[in-house]
């Protein structure tokens, strides 16, 4: 989960697209997974992003954070799928708990959407530079600071969480809590107490990088100050073209 | 000129005052430090002069700061902004983009520093931070002094008029301290900025700045020429601050009449010090 937020310097194709691209390629794909429910487009997009992963040199990176969005559509399916009370009972279970058709069906669907939809979202802050997006917005989209400063935050909040929660994990381990224990429910158990502190803790970031950025005199940032430039070139036109075949793709299907 | 005039603050919820009756005028281009135990309102006196206290942190404010010709609760945070630049205790909460030249660049962009002096703004400040080989680095990949001298590097690169820093050596090696030190006493020299330093470290405190300011409990306990604040060494001790190493031999060399001159404040007039008393024993 430490990997999810970084950064990863690199001179890939996926790194010189325009932040803009990528931003919308990542917008289109997450889009995409809620327009469709074939679980076999939302695999290909995971698949899709994997690839784009490896060509970007990251192949490992991005399969330590499949794994852990992996981990956590676990979760999703397991309470969803012991939550869905319609369609026929397939397999009963202990304590008046039992699984049905439409219960695995739907639970499968959010479980692979969630991991889809965050696969391209990992990979774009993986390949951007955080200051990359709020320049674009406010140079090419005009789009007020504030504003471009609040949809950053909101992106990088699951980032953030996962990092925090790693950093709580690990002072905890420090302190004898056996983390890497092999049982499920246990791990559960142990994650729970992890989440609210996290949270606080990641909100507490969010809002110190809000002060750090007014003292620096983020409230004066227009387009002009913005000292670099963000041309379009050909791959921005490949990736848009993968944009509008991916959309066409979700629709069909 | 700035002059803080019975400045009080109670964070929101706390039932004890964080700063009271504090009243402290520092002339343009002064080099004063402040220091004190743990807990003595350092920190929130930094973010008095910043002006995140009461812009950006609640709670009950009295008396006032005034920079120059701006009151600090009454300017907007921009305004105080172009003036003042900060480096926070957190240093890592500070910083904003993914790479270290990313980072020094948001400050210039936003205050308009025009293009052509970019590049030489970065290029100095990282100089006299001495991390000019990290300007490429990622900053997850930097180390925690590393991301200090980052954050150090991103304010001084602004030139802002008044430098306030909280604890700004407090990661780091004492080699990196002293340079800290040795540029913000050349940026207020050779650019008249007035530095105003939260820290610890008495004896790089004792040898850098012109004045200190010794907090305790909130309050100011005592305030003046470096000096003449050691020479009331029990004062100083009372508060819970620590005499430099050399202060604490004059006063034992003083007492065991073996010397007779003026305190030392750095190692180079303590060396002089020894010299002397060995030279006065041996006549």
């Amino acid at each position: 989960m430490k990997d999810f937020p970084d950064y990863a310097a690199g001179d890939s194709a996926l790194h010189s697209l325009n932040p803009l691209t990528k931003l919308i390629l990542t917008f289109v794909l997450c889009v995409a997974c809620f327009l469709t429910k074939d679980h076999i487009f939302m695999a290909s997009v995971i698949l899709c992003d994997v690839c784009l992963a490896a060509a970007a040199g990251m192949f490992r990176r991005s399969l330590r954070v499949l794994a852990s969005l992996l981990a956590l559509a676990f979760i999703l399916f397991f309470v969803q799928v012991l939550s869905v009370r319609q369609g026929s009972v397939v397999l009963s279970l202990p304590a008046g708990f039992y699984l049905t058709d439409c219960g695995v069906s739907s639970s499968l669907t959010s479980a692979l959407r969630m991991t889809a939809a965050l696969t391209p979202l990992a990979l774009m802050l993986s390949v951007t530079k955080m200051s990359g997006l709020p320049n674009v917005l406010v140079k090419l989209l005009r789009v007020p600071y504030r504003y471009a400063f609040v949809l950053t935050a909101a992106i990088r909040f699951m980032p953030i969480f996962f990092e925090e929660t790693a950093r709580i994990m690990e002072a905890q381990t420090a302190r004898g809590v056996e983390h890497d224990t092999g049982s499920f429910l246990k791990k559960a158990r142990l994650m729970l107490p992890v989440c609210a502190p996290a949270f606080a803790s990641s909100v507490r970031r969010i809002k110190a990088g809000a002060v750090s950025a007014r003292l620096r005199g983020a409230g004066l940032r227009t387009r002009e100050c913005v000292y670099k430039n963000y041309p379009f070139g050909a791959p921005d036109a490949a990736a848009f073209f993968f944009c509008a075949l991916v959309t066409a793709a979700a629709i069909i299907v | 000129m700035i002059r803080i005039d019975g400045l009080g603050f109670c964070y929101q919820g706390a039932s004890k005052q964080a700063l009271s009756d504090i009243t402290l005028d520092i002339r343009d281009g002064d080099f004063i430090g402040v220091t004190g135990p743990s807990g003595a309102g350092k920190t929130t006196l930094a973010f008095a002069l910043s002006g995140v206290i009461p812009h950006h942190l609640k709670g009950e404010f009295s008396g006032s700061v005034r920079i120059g010709d701006i009151d600090t609760a009454k300017a907007s945070p921009e305004e105080i902004a172009r003036r003042v630049g900060i480096v926070c205790q957190d240093a890592e909460g500070q910083l904003l983009a993914s790479t270290a030249e990313d980072e020094m660049l948001f400050g210039l962009e936003n205050f308009g520093t025009p293009r052509e002096e970019i590049e030489d703004r970065i290029s100095y400040a990282l100089d006299s931070a001495g991390i000019t080989d990290l300007r490429h680095r990622t900053i997850s990949s930097l180390s925690g002094g590393q991301k200090r001298k980052l954050a150090f590097a991103s304010i001084t690169a602004l030139r802002p008029e008044v430098i306030v820093l909280d604890e700004p050596t407090a990661d780091l090696d004492p080699q990196s301290s002293r340079r800290v030190f040795e540029t913000l006493r050349a940026l207020s020299v050779s650019r008249g900025a007035t530095v105003i330093i939260a820290e610890q470290k008495v004896m790089l405190l004792c040898e850098f700045a012109d004045r200190l300011a010794v907090m305790d409990g909130g309050r100011i306990a005592l305030e003046g020429p470096v000096r003449e604040v050691l020479r009331q060494g029990d004062r100083l001790e009372e508060a819970g601050v620590g005499m430099p190493g050399v202060s604490v031999l004059s006063r034992r060399l003083k007492e065991a009449g073996l010397y007779s001159g003026d305190i030392p404040v750095s190692l180079a007039e303590g060396e002089r010090m020894m010299r002397k008393a060995a030279a006065d024993a041996a006549f």
